[in-house]
This record gives structure tokens, sequence and C-alpha cells, in this order.
């Protein structure tokens, strides 16, 4: 599979203990917490002032892209049809890989040496800024926290904040180096200069690439049409100056009418950043008209599978309702422990511990099902009432069914789970094991050390009691 | 009315003090209480672990003891989601247990859901002199709904004073063996919420779950906090005779 040997999810267990005690990182991320939690809560409250209740809306949102899943090749046959009557062209991608020959195909027709390129996050599971790159067209990213995270070489760590995990000081420091001046203090009170900055060097590679490249938060069937939900503008930019525009986006992105996508919208920006409606709301439709101010000369639909199709009629079917807002990682406890890197794909958080495994092979991310508390925070946010700590737990229950679980960790489940089942072993067993855990307690009746789980003495002291069970007390009782 | 108590695993090993605690509390509230013998664990370490063989098994094993009582109470909301919400799944395709799970289902409440809903006790046993802040343990908020039948119990207990801290509802980071595969992870989550019951600067922090109490109460102790108080709610509400 395409997508497995770039992934580095086998890695998360490093990954995680380091960036744990990464200390920067750990600032970017205190930080960043509160202000997502707290945004999302302010706009799910505000949605009475509409006379709206959010659990009636997520049951809509849910229906709305069950029903698209349902019927997915009947809704991307309208959408393929329409989209062509309105003058764009539309492609497939099985894969990874095949994005990039087809994005490079386009760029050779139309001579294109710069693309501008607004959020996707498709074109990172294509790596479609190294494959330009290396066909000789520039890549230029101008959502401002790609930007950051492209200056830095690295890859987004979230899916709506690309650049979470960078505190202002690193901003600081890559824009100096990039934009050729000396490094200044900042605060969080100079974000509006920077950004200007930003703007003012983006600017030129807007007025200069050839070709735009964007995503798309939703395809409407019955219009043909791509909906691109930012905060920016850069979008707008990006898929209106060039002469081609290339939206390349996953198959499941799909609903099927106009009215479907205002429902959903009412809990896209509120789930995402917590605002009533995104700054930019952009449909794309066709090509320039004549008559029209602006707009592409050329628009082109890459439709992308990449793994989506497999999971259709599977048990992991409700995954595909996934409408990219970003809530689950944000009320993740663990991934506000460690940021996005760790989980070693393209999505980070529990979305992206259920789609890792599924797009790139179960045997490839064996740590990311089991990465969770399974407090469901995240399964109670999401707007599409995605079963996320159900999913993790079907992964976990594939990985003992495929035999990918250490030896040691079930034999160590076996034994535990056969004495469970024998009481009066049992009984005599844990009378032992309480002895033994009060023999090994300091004075204050706490465990510091403890050999037979060390994970749990690293962080924290283990209080045990006063050396006999309560079956036993409570027999000696009566 | 007889009720059995299943006291849980981690309270057996762990802190006894927390079964006698919820006999005294159920006995207080004229229940007849019955320990049943057999009991050992759930399963759900089996089934968190993702081996449905094994947590059947200790599931078929769990309701043949369970099954003949009025009521079954666990001072546990973890234990009850398995009782309540996994067993009635997981045995789902069974045509000899699917309906015995359901049915114990149906008659297996959380402790302090079952004095404060079906018993609606107007009085609690104790006394407790201080301020306490509750945590409110992922899977009784967020899969049972236990959320204000704590708080009422703690409202009518004499001397008792909520101090509510910052993100109440925030995940400890036990998890299971999440909290031993993934210590440092779980180690930094727990941090937040020694930070918040820091800042709520109560007299004892009180839980539902003894896997989170220990959880915070290991963690507050390495971090040098040695007077905070870490409480079961059942021992807050029976007072603390002691085992
Ligand atoms: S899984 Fe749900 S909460 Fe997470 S990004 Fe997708 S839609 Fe949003």
């Amino acid at each position: 599979m395409s997508a497995a040997k770039h992934s580095q999810a086998m890695h998360f267990h490093a990954r995680a203990g380091e960036n744990v005690r990464n200390p920067v990182l750990q600032r970017a991320l205190q930080k960043a917490k509160p202000l997502f939690v707290g945004k999302r809560a302010k706009g799910i409250a505000a949605l009475a002032d509409d006379g709206l209740e959010f659990e009636m809306l997520r049951t809509a949102c849910e229906g709305i892209r069950n029903r698209t899943l349902a019927d997915l090749d009947v809704w991307l046959d309208i959408f393929e049809e329409r989209a062509i009557t309105s003058g764009a062209e539309v492609l497939w991608a099985r894969d990874g890989e095949e994005v990039g020959r087809l994005v490079v195909d386009i760029a050779r027709r139309y001579g294109v040496t710069k693309a501008t390129k607004s959020k996707s996050m498709l074109s990172e599971e294509a790596h479609l800024n190294e494959v330009l790159a290396k066909a000789g067209v520039r890549p230029v990213e101008t959502d401002l926290g790609e930007y950051i995270v492209q200056l830095a070489g690295e890859t987004p760590s979230h899916i709506i904040a690309p650049a979470v995990h960078k505190t202002i000081e690193e901003i600081e420091a890559l824009f100096a180096k990039e934009h050729g001046r000396p490094v200044e203090t900042r605060t969080s009170a100079d974000i509006p200069d920077m950004t200007r900055e930003a703007r003012e060097v983006l600017r030129q590679h807007f007025l200069s690439a050839e070709m735009g490249i964007s995503g798309a938060n939703f395809l409407i069937a019955e219009t043909g049409t791509a909906a691109l939900v930012t905060n920016e503008g850069n979008g707008r930019m990006v898929t209106t100056l060039p002469k081609v525009h290339v939206v390349v986006t996953g198959i499941e992105k799909i609903v099927p009418t106009l009215e479907d996508f205002a429902t959903l919208m009412r809990l896209l920006p509120r789930s995402a950043t917590g605002q009533t409606i995104s700054n930019y709301v952009s449909l794309l439709t066709g090509t320039k008209q004549p008559g029209d101010q602006d707009g592409p000369e050329k628009t082109v639909f890459i439709l992308v599978d990449n793994g989506r199709a497999n999971l259709l009629g599977s048990p992991y079917q409700d995954m595909l309702r996934c409408i990219r807002c970003g809530a689950c990682m944000n009320h993740c406890p663990v991934y506000f422990s460690l940021g996005g890197h760790a989980y070693g794909w393209v999505y980070p958080g529990p979305m992206g511990s259920v789609l890792t495994p599924l797009y790139t092979g179960i045997e490839n991310a064996l740590d990311l099902p089991h990465a969770s508390t399974g407090c469901n925070q995240c399964g109670s946010v999401c707007p599409v009432r995605i079963p996320l700590p159900k999913l993790m737990h079907q992964l976990r229950e594939e990985q003992v069914e495929r035999h990918l679980r250490p030896w040691s960790e079930r034999l160590a489940l076996k034994a535990w789970a056969w004495v469970a089942g024998q009481p009066v072993l049992y009984r005599w067993l844990t009378r032992r094991a309480v002895r033994y855990l009060n023999w090994l307690a300091d004075d204050a009746g706490r465990i510091r050390i403890f050999g037979l789980a060390p994970g749990w003495t690293a962080g924290r002291d283990l209080p045990v009691a006063s050396g006999r069970t309560f079956h036993e007390l409570y027999k000696a009782r009566k | 009315m007889r009720v059995a108590l299943y006291v849980t695993c981690l309270v057996d090993l762990m802190r006894p003090s927390v079964g006698f605690a919820s006999l005294r509390l159920l006995e207080a509230a004229g229940c007849e209480v019955i320990v049943p013998e057999a009991q050992t664990c759930c399963g759900q370490p089996a089934w968190s672990a993702g081996d449905r063989d094994l947590a059947s098994d200790l599931a078929r094993k769990a309701i043949a003891e369970l099954e003949g009582y009025d009521y079954v109470v666990i001072p546990s909301g973890s234990c009850t989601d398995q009782i309540c919400n996994v067993y009635p799944q997981l045995l789902s395709g069974d045509s000899l247990w699917g309906g015995r799970a359901q049915r114990l289902a149906e008659r297996t409440y959380e402790l302090t859901t079952f004095l404060a809903d079906v018993l609606k006790v107007s009085t609690v046993p104790s006394e407790f002199d201080g301020s306490v802040t509750y945590h409110d343990s992922c899977k009784g908020l967020r899969t049972l709904g236990i959320k204000q039948q704590p708080r009422e119990l703690l409202l009518r207990t004499p001397g008792a004073a909520i101090k509510e801290m910052a993100d109440c509802e925030e995940c400890c980071g036990f998890g299971g063996a999440f909290s031993v595969n993934f210590s440092e992870v779980s180690t930094r989550i727990v941090d937040r919420k020694c930070d918040s019951i820091a800042e709520a600067a109560a007299d004892a922090v009180v839980g539902g779950d003894l896997g989170c109490l220990l959880n915070i109460e290991g963690r507050l102790r390495r971090r040098g906090d040695e007077t905070t108080r870490v409480l079961h709610i059942a021992e807050v509400l029976a007072g603390g005779e002691e085992s």
C-alpha cells in the first residue's frame, strides 16, 4: 500500500515520549487547548440564539452523511455530470501516487512552474509538495499555518491549525530567516503584523502562480460545486487568480444538495473554531464564463479514493462521515499531551487513530487504537456522531483476531482471565498479592517503584491498602 | 429488597474500605445486601485489550452469579458500564446469554445513581468536615450520565462543602492498561488534573471510580502533595469507619 511507506505510526510510542518531554511543544499545546475548547463551547451554546439545538442538528448532519454514503456512487456520478456540464474536468485517483501523477500531468500541459496551495489534507496524503518539487513545480502553501509548516520543512500537526505545535518565537525565527531580516522579540500582540508580513510575501506568489491547488470541504452533487470554508481569504486567491485550478479531495466529501451543505455548515465552523460561520465560504462551480470578473480558465477535480471505498459497507463506514472539523483532537487529552506529529501520518488525534490504521494498514499502526483512555470526549463532541472510541475498539479486536498483539501481552491476559474464572484460586492468589504489595509499600502505604508495572510508578506512587482483600475481611467479619 | 454488591476487583485488591462503605450505605438505606461469593472481575481489561472471547467468558461468569437479585450495585461507573452497555452487545449473538445479559443490565446500577435515583435517599449516614471537589470519571459521566447524583448526595452530607474544580469533566489519564503502557502520556494528563485540583484547594478530591482515584492520588503524592485527601464517594457518604 503506497500510504504505508510514508507512515511513521509504528514509532508512536517513542515519539509520544519525546514529545511529552519537549517543553517548547508543551508550551504551545498548553496555550492552544483552552482556546479551542472554549471557543467551541461558546459556538455551540450560541446555537440557542438561533433557536437551534445541538443534538437535533447533530442528528440531521449524521443523517445527511449517512444518506450520502448509502448511495455514494450515485452522488459521485451526479457530481461528475454536473461538474462537466459547468465546464470542469473530473479525474479519479485510486491512491496518493496517482494524485501526484495527475497533478504533474496537468502542470506540464499548462506549463506551470509555480503552484499556490490552500489547505488540503489530501495533498498531504499524496505528498504532493514533494512530488511537485521533483517535477520542477514550486509549491507555495498560502494558508498561514501551512506556510509556517512549509518554511519549517515539517508537516501539519493539526487538521485545521497546522502550526499549532509552534510557539511564536519559533515562527518569528522562521520568518526572519525566510524574509531576510533580523529576529525581533514578539508577543501575541504582534500576530497581526507577522500575518501582514507573510501576506506581502504571498501576494507576489498569488500573482505569479499559474496553478492553484485547493481541497474542498464539501462537493455538492446537485450543482457540481466545490465548497471551500476558510478564514484567511487565501483560498479565494488560490482558486480564482491562477489560470488553472485543481481541486484535490476525497470521494467521501460529497453531499447531495446545497441545502444539505447549509445544514452541515451550521455545525462545521462551530465545531472547529466556534464561529457561527467562517470568514469565507466559497462555492466554486465550473470555469470562468464570458462576463465573469475572475476565475480559472481551467478547473480540474481530482477525486481520490486512497482507501476510502474499502470502508464502505465495512464495520468502519461511520468514519467516512467525518467532516474534518478537528473537534475530536481539540478535546482529546492524549492529543494535547503530545501534539499531532507523534501520530505518524497525515491525520492526528482520535480520527487519526482510526484513519491511519485503516488507510495505511492495521499492522502498520498498532499503537494508535490503544493510544486512548477511552474517555469519549471526542465522541461526545463530534458533529456527525462518529463513535470514535467504538471504532478504535473494533481495531483493537481486529489486532487480536489477526494475531498482531505481542505474545507476552496475550499470555498475561489469558493467564489472568483464567485465574479470574476460578474464584477459589483467585481468592488465594489475590490474598497473596495484597500481602506482597503491602510488604513493598513504605510507611505511608505507598509503593514508589513497582517492578511488575514500572509504567505506573514511573510518574506516580501506588497507594496500597492494609494487606487484606475485601473478600477476606468480609468473610472474617461474618 | 435484595441487592447484590459487586465490589469490583480493584476495590477488593487496592481499597477494601470502599466496599465496606458501599455496604454500610446500602444497609443504611434499608437494603438487604448480599456480596455474591464467587465474584472476581467483570472482564473489562480483556474487553479493552480487544479480546472478545475472554471478555465473553468472564461476562457469562458474572451474569450467572449476579442475576438472582433484585438489583446489582457497583461502586464504579466503569464496571457498571461494562455490565450495562458492553455485556448485552458482547453477547447479543448468543441466544441463551443475550437475553440474560440484557435483563442483568436493566437491574444493574452504579452506587450513587442507585442511592439518588432508585432509592431516592434523603439522608446519608455520615458527616464530613471539610470541602470536597468532585472529579467526574469518564465512563460514568459520558456513558451513564452520572453528574448530579454524587453532588446531590454530597449536598446532603452535613459538613461537606463542594468546591468545583475547573475542567472537572476532563479525563484524568487513567484508562486502565493505558496508564501503564503509555505511562508518560498518562502522567502528563493526570498532571493537568492535579493542577485543577490544586487550584480548587479543597480538603479532599472525591470520585466514583477507584482506578481514577489511584491515578490521581499516586500523582498528587509523587508531586509532593501529602495533604489533599483522595476519597471514593462511598467513603465520604458512609463516614470514616475503618474496615
Ligand atoms: S471525527 Fe468528528 S470531530 Fe473528528 S474531525 Fe471528523 S467530524 Fe470532526
